[in-house]
């Protein structure tokens, strides 16, 4: 996923994410990685991430492998703080990678 | 119409946007898209410009959400957005929309109550919300949008509530970047 999100119903948005992702995790065996470019997201959709974060936390805790890789703009570290916040609550292995982007 | 005196006006309160009207989704993300651009051509850090843009955002969603909670016409639900500077240079993002009175006062208290927290303080408020249950009924909002802004406020966020001759009040709330 990349880019900004703030619709003003995030819920309705991220449904379709968060059944994908847990039909996923329940159908197939194989490892899941989440790539994240995210920008600005909105509140609700903070939310709604925190969600698609714990399905991946609760399947890490069963033993699935599961990975997070979060790349952000090296000049932007509120987009980090974010991220952080997010890891904070995770166990799996979330990576939080600075990128160096040319203006 | 007295443009010259509009203009000074904003002019002299170093207003860079300003807004009143009915405010649809999509005039939302139009003046958001302005309101970027304008940072972006500043000498201002990406994170602050962010900063604006966020509590920008989550202030017009937030009125919006209210009008339509409320059943609002389009008339009563439009919006007063304007973003400025101050002397020292911050940020000012303020909006302000038509209320009901005891919505407004309850709002204001609220506002109130987070300015006694620090960044700890709010920080666990803004996670311990975060992890609520959503409520079906609400339409979108998370109950976050204030925590929110007032985490990303450089000083507490500062509410205003006046009565209109009609019964009802008019809510402004400013948050300095």
């Amino acid at each position: 996923m990349q880019g900004d999100s703030y619709p003003e119903n995030s819920y309705e948005l991220f449904t379709q994410v968060i059944d994908w992702t847990e039909r996923f995790l329940a159908e197939a065996s194989h490892s899941l990685a989440l790539d994240l470019e995210l920008l600005y997201l909105n509140t609700s959709s903070v939310k709604a991430m925190m969600d698609i974060f714990d399905i991946l936390e609760e399947a890490h805790q069963a033993g699935r492998q599961v990975r997070v890789v979060w790349r952000y703009d090296e000049r932007n570290e509120r987009i980090a703080e974010l991220a952080e916040e997010f890891k904070e609550d995770c166990t799996f292995d979330f990576a939080i990678t600075a990128v160096r982007v040319s203006a | 119409m007295d443009l010259l005196t509009l203009r000074e006006s904003y002019l002299q309160q170093q207003i860079m946007l300003c807004f009143n009207g009915p405010i649809s989704r999509s005039l939302i993300e139009e003046i958001g898209n302005a309101l970027r651009n304008y940072l972006n051509g500043q000498p201002t850090s990406p994170s602050s410009a962010m900063d604006v843009f966020a509590v920008y955002i989550e202030m017009t969603q937030n009125i919006r959400h209210y009008a339509r909670s409320r059943d609002y016409t389009e008339e009563q639900a439009t919006a007063t957005i304007a973003v400025a500077r101050d002397d020292a240079g911050h940020y000012l993002v303020s909006a302000g929309n038509l209320v009901e009175m005891d919505d407004g006062r309850r709002l204001v208290e609220v506002v109130n109550d987070l300015a006694r927290l620090d960044a700890g303080e709010l920080k666990r408020a803004y996670k311990q919300q975060l992890r609520r249950p959503r409520d079906e009924q609400a339409a979108s909002g998370a109950g976050l949008g204030l925590l929110d802004m007032a985490r990303k406020s450089t000083r507490p966020l500062e509410p205003a509530l006046q009565a209109l001759p009609s019964g009802q009040g008019f809510f402004s709330l400013t948050a300095t970047i």
